[in-house]
């Protein structure tokens, strides 16, 4: 018996270490780095000396502009996008739950743009947000809203716009899916009852589908914060970071100042920072979510 | 009775109108961008714009230029070879560890556990110092294997979270009848939980596909070879080449590496909302 209890052990060892192994050099090791390197004096000029620290790499971060800049467009970006999407998302939801033909059709249609690459897709804004582009032609020459092209893409707000509309387009579709399963799950006899009672649709969406769909609420609200926070690719290709640095978001800026200037250290803590400000944020998104499920 | 099928009606109408209206803000970037693939070079700084190109304009001469000029079947290729590698490696490493995780009592196993929901919070992109440092050391800076283990680590943690959870839907009593038949852990493994759990991977290996196929900042940052290029960095390569983008190819290039993503949408759409919705639908 011991025996096989032995060889058990060893065979699921043998299945874990792949696993292991790739997280562990690939993942892990980098995290741990990650945190080191963020004390240390580690630039170009330095790659093979570099000089402990302590804190002043956080220091420099914490006082630079620049990353106030970049960390307060990452919060605009996540505060706007973010409900957005969820209420897009749900509104279409809502429509295609209601509707009894062409509800596969439509699913499928709505998720198109979640499919599309970031590359893809900012391309394609960046093309219809042109100075001499599509928009700025139907809003001066066709519907003459304006004297003369709005050069969206040159501003701190516009091109940030441009990346916000992006990612609101984007993530509609997801929101649909998630939020259709969720609308399943609603017990019809609820909406029987409350239509007895004399509810309108309205009062039947914040008494009865509100709190039935909270979890997935909640589930959408983590997910989509931590999407926010990524932001990259579309900043990278709209605006990259200009006009001087005024779009870029947290994570462009941190790879603008690794592979552009070199400062490794400088990366690495506000790398740093962001994570366990992640972590801290999902943790208690997590714990809310926690203690409505048993409340 | 009557009224309330024709307001049954109405209400239909009203709701089907309104989601295409939807419908033509969410696709008409989509159609822009065929359309413009589809125009004369000449044709994308005329003045006034169109939407679509004059039905005697229509032209096929980005594809032809995008497929003439070779590059495109290399960038393919390795856009196929990365995404297959990752896809095929990933299924069966965090099948593995999703298995393990699920039935067994380990050391570390909920350490093992909380760290790999850490890096399913944390962004993937705040690794990319220290991983650049480590290509480096590990001389795969410029080829195709500087990206494919790095995938592989980046896609484990939402595998191995999600697979463990269709693991667990299967039930305990298969893997007991095969031990008392006498067989191993990788019996139960490879007769039991792959097949049983292929759903569960199969969903789970679709958004690994979509992320290796579409993976942009990690590719842009290791490889500088033209020929080693995937196709995401091939298209912003194209962009900004010459003074004035020449859109016709860019969105040309687009379409086409679109097309696998669109036929895996299309062929496993069942698998795709399966693996949406596990896990959000709880409470």
């Amino acid at each position: 018996m011991n025996k096989t209890a032995k060889g058990k052990q060893w065979q699921i060892g043998m299945l874990l270490l792949p696993g292991l192994l790739v997280f562990g050099v690939f993942t892990a090791y980098p995290l741990i780095k990650l945190f080191i390197m963020s004390f240390f004096k580690w630039d170009f000029g330095s790659m093979l000396e570099q000089q402990f620290i302590g804190v002043q790499n956080y220091k420099e971060v914490i006082s630079d502009p620049y990353f106030r800049i970049s960390f307060v467009n990452t919060l605009v970006y996540t505060l706007v996008t973010v409900p957005a999407q969820m209420a897009l998302g749900l509104l279409v939801a809502l429509c295609i739950n209601s509707i009894t033909h062409l509800k596969v059709s439509f699913r499928v249609l709505y998720y198109l743009p979640v499919i599309t690459s970031w590359v893809i897709a900012s391309l394609v804004f960046k093309y219809i947000f042109n100075t001499e582009g599509m928009l700025n032609y139907i809003l001066f020459h066709v519907l003459h809203l304006t004297d003369h092209n709005i050069r969206w893409l040159d501003s701190r707000w516009g091109g940030l716009g441009v990346a916000m509309l992006l990612g609101t387009w984007k993530g509609i579709g997801w929101n649909m899916v998630v939020f259709l399963a969720a609308l399943q799950t609603v017990p019809t006899e609820l909406y029987e009852v409350s239509g007895i009672d004399g509810a309108g649709a309205v009062k039947k969406f914040f008494h009865v589908t509100i709190p039935c769909i909270r979890g997935t609420i909640l589930f959408a609200l983590v997910m989509l914060t931590i999407g926010g926070f990524n932001v990259f690719t579309s900043i990278k290709m709209i605006t990259g970071g200009e006009p001087g640095h005024q779009t870029d978001t947290i994570l462009t800026w941190m790879y603008y100042k690794a592979f552009s200037t070199g400062k490794f250290g400088y990366s690495a803590a506000l790398s740093f920072i962001v994570a366990v400000c992640l972590a801290i944020l999902a943790a208690v998104q997590f714990r809310l979510m926690k203690n409505r499920e048993e409340g | 009775m009557k009224k309330r099928l024709k307001r049954k009606i109405a209400k239909e109408t009203l709701l089907l109108l309104f989601l295409t209206a939807g419908l033509y803000i969410v696709v008409m970037p989509m159609v822009y961008m065929i359309s413009t693939s589809l125009k004369p070079n000449g044709a994308l700084y005329e003045f006034p714009p169109r939407f679509f190109p004059r039905l005697q304009e229509v032209t096929v001469e980005n594809y032809q230029y995008i497929i003439g000029e070779g590059k495109f079947y290399m960038n393919f290729v390795n856009s196929i070879v990365v995404s297959v590698t990752t896809v095929a490696a990933a299924a069966l490493v965090a099948a593995a560890l999703g298995f393990c995780i699920a039935r067994f009592n380990f050391l570390g196993k909920n350490l093992l556990f909380v760290f790999i929901m850490l890096t399913m919070i944390i962004p993937g992109m705040t690794l990319i110092v220290p991983q650049y440092e480590l290509a480096v050391w590990l001389k795969v800076i410029g080829k195709l294997t500087g990206l494919i283990p790095f995938y592989i680590a980046w896609v484990i943690p939402y595998s191995t979270f999600m697979i463990k959870g269709f693991v667990e839907t299967v039930p305990r009593e298969l893997d007991e009848a095969i031990y008392i038949d006498g067989g191993s852990v990788f019996t139960v493994f490879f007769r039991i939980i792959l097949p049983l759990a292929k759903p569960g991977i199969a969903s789970v290996s679709i958004f690994n596909f979509l992320t290796a196929w579409e993976e942009f900042p990690w590719a842009n940052t290791v490889i500088n070879d033209n020929a080693k290029r995937t196709l995401p960095i091939a298209i912003s390569g194209f962009f900004g080449q010459h003074q004035f983008t020449q859109w016709g190819y860019v969105f040309a290039l687009s379409v086409l590496s679109l097309i696998p993503i669109l036929m895996v949408f299309i062929f496993c759409q069942k698998f795709f909302v399966a693996g949406l919705t596990t896990g959000s639908v709880k409470g």
